[in-house]
């Protein structure tokens, strides 16, 4: 599975929890929830990452039985734990680099295949700089706790320095795009392109065709 | 799209992404993940606004594909927040306080029904209880639900608002000059 290409596992993982929603009643569900928790067990550390979904799908099955009859707090746990048993999946499997090569290689300009590269780059750097922040502004003895105003006052305290100092570095980010040619209106060749084949591009047509078949009875 | 643009939506997405958990200590109902959605629109317009909401959605459901069906929420905050700084609503505290609870009128009633028709209300332990609520006091289950959703944003869009507004005047005058938008927004023109 880690070798089909990265469209393949997108429509794969998006097709069980669409079943799981388009078809009326607890079966549907059920089947694509056992499908997902299949494929789970076929990736590195299948125990670990199942013990995920079941972590994060457990608040969602507490507050459905909490709000509803048992047999819609069900059905609707079934769809989500579906949902993110497939999310655990292709986590799992989809390199984000493989996922860019692959867009580069349909003739997604650079740019939008950086959209998603450099975001994933992004986040745990401004998450880093955020705990220094935090960090920062405690030592100064920053006061987070007690009256509301004062609690605003904290929350001000560490956003803007966050914020600020981000949005001061955009200029070295800028800097750092035009000197890779990313300003350039030329397509790029992808390095490595993920390998395709009929057969994967016939099984995404057959999912996206499932899928249709599933809303189109819905409707009628 | 100019490249300064295109280096702001990742940086905006990460600050949508990053904030919850530094204003965790103040112990705040706040998720505040639409103020990097927000800003990228005063700063840069609408196109950059509901790409970075976009993005964001895809970048969070990378991790917990929950978020994916609200994708929307984040659209309509971006052309909220185009309006907002078209009008001028990022000048004053006293203007983007309002706005604020607007924005949070408006994210309820677009996430309302997404939550109840995909998640049956249960999104988080917070909006469940207030739904609890809402049910207790006579509500239909849609209202509750909506009850649950208005209570648990309208505070959130109203601080993120204000924060906006505060990064649009502290931005220092080099930073502003490269978003004209950002300039007339905060009425620094």
């Amino acid at each position: 599975m880690s070798g089909l290409h990265p469209y393949t596992q997108l429509a794969l993982a998006t097709l069980l929890p669409a079943l799981a929603w388009l078809v009326p009643g607890p079966r549907a569900p059920a089947i694509a929830l056992a499908a997902a928790v299949a494929l789970v067990l076929g990736t590195p550390r299948p125990l670990r990452r199942l013990a995920a979904v079941a972590v994060a799908a457990a608040p969602f099955w507490l507050f459905l039985f909490l709000l509803h009859p048992p047999a819609r707090a069900a059905l609707v746990g079934l769809r989500l734990t579906t949902l993110l048993g497939a999310a655990a999946w292709v986590g799992a499997l989809l390199a984000p680099g493989r996922l860019v090569e692959a867009l580069v290689a349909r003739g997604w300009s650079a740019r939008a295949a950086y959209l998603l590269g450099g975001t994933l780059a992004a986040v745990p750097l401004v998450r880093a700089h955020a705990r220094r922040i935090g960090e920062a502004q405690r030592c100064r003895g920053l006061a987070t706790r007690g009256a509301l105003v004062t609690r605003l006052r904290a929350v001000h305290a560490l956003v803007l320095p966050l914020v600020l100092s981000v949005l001061h570095q955009l200029d070295e980010r800028v800097l750092a795009l035009e000197t890779r040619g990313l300003g350039a209106a030329v397509h790029r060749t992808p390095l490595d392109p993920p390998a395709d084949s009929p057969a994967q591009a016939a099984a995404r047509w057959g999912a996206a065709a499932a899928c249709l078949a599933a809303l189109a009875a819905r409707i009628a | 799209m100019p490249l300064r643009h295109i280096a702001l939506i990742p940086v905006a997405v990460a600050i949508n992404l990053a904030l919850s958990a530094l204003v965790d200590p103040t112990g705040l109902p706040l998720f505040l993940d639409t103020t990097g959605t927000v800003l990228a629109t005063a700063l840069a317009g609408p196109v950059v606004g509901v790409t970075t909401g976009v993005v964001t959605t895809v970048t969070n459901s990378l991790r917990n594909p929950t978020f994916l069906p609200f994708v929307v929420v984040q659209v309509i905050v971006a052309l909220y927040a185009w309006a907002a700084a078209r009008l001028g609503l990022f000048r004053r505290v006293a203007t983007s306080v309002p706005a604020g609870i607007g924005l949070g009128v408006l994210a309820a009633a677009v996430s309302t029904p997404i939550s109840y028709a995909v998640f049956g209300c249960a999104t988080s332990g917070g909006v469940t209880l207030l739904t609890l609520l809402g049910r207790r006091v006579g509500m239909s289950d849609l209202g509750a639900c909506a009850f649950g959703s208005f209570v648990s944003d309208f505070g959130d869009k109203t601080v993120t608002f204000v924060l906006v507004a505060a990064v649009l005047h502290a931005l220092p005058r080099r930073t502003a000059a490269r978003f004209p938008l950002a300039l007339r927004a905060a009425g620094r023109t």
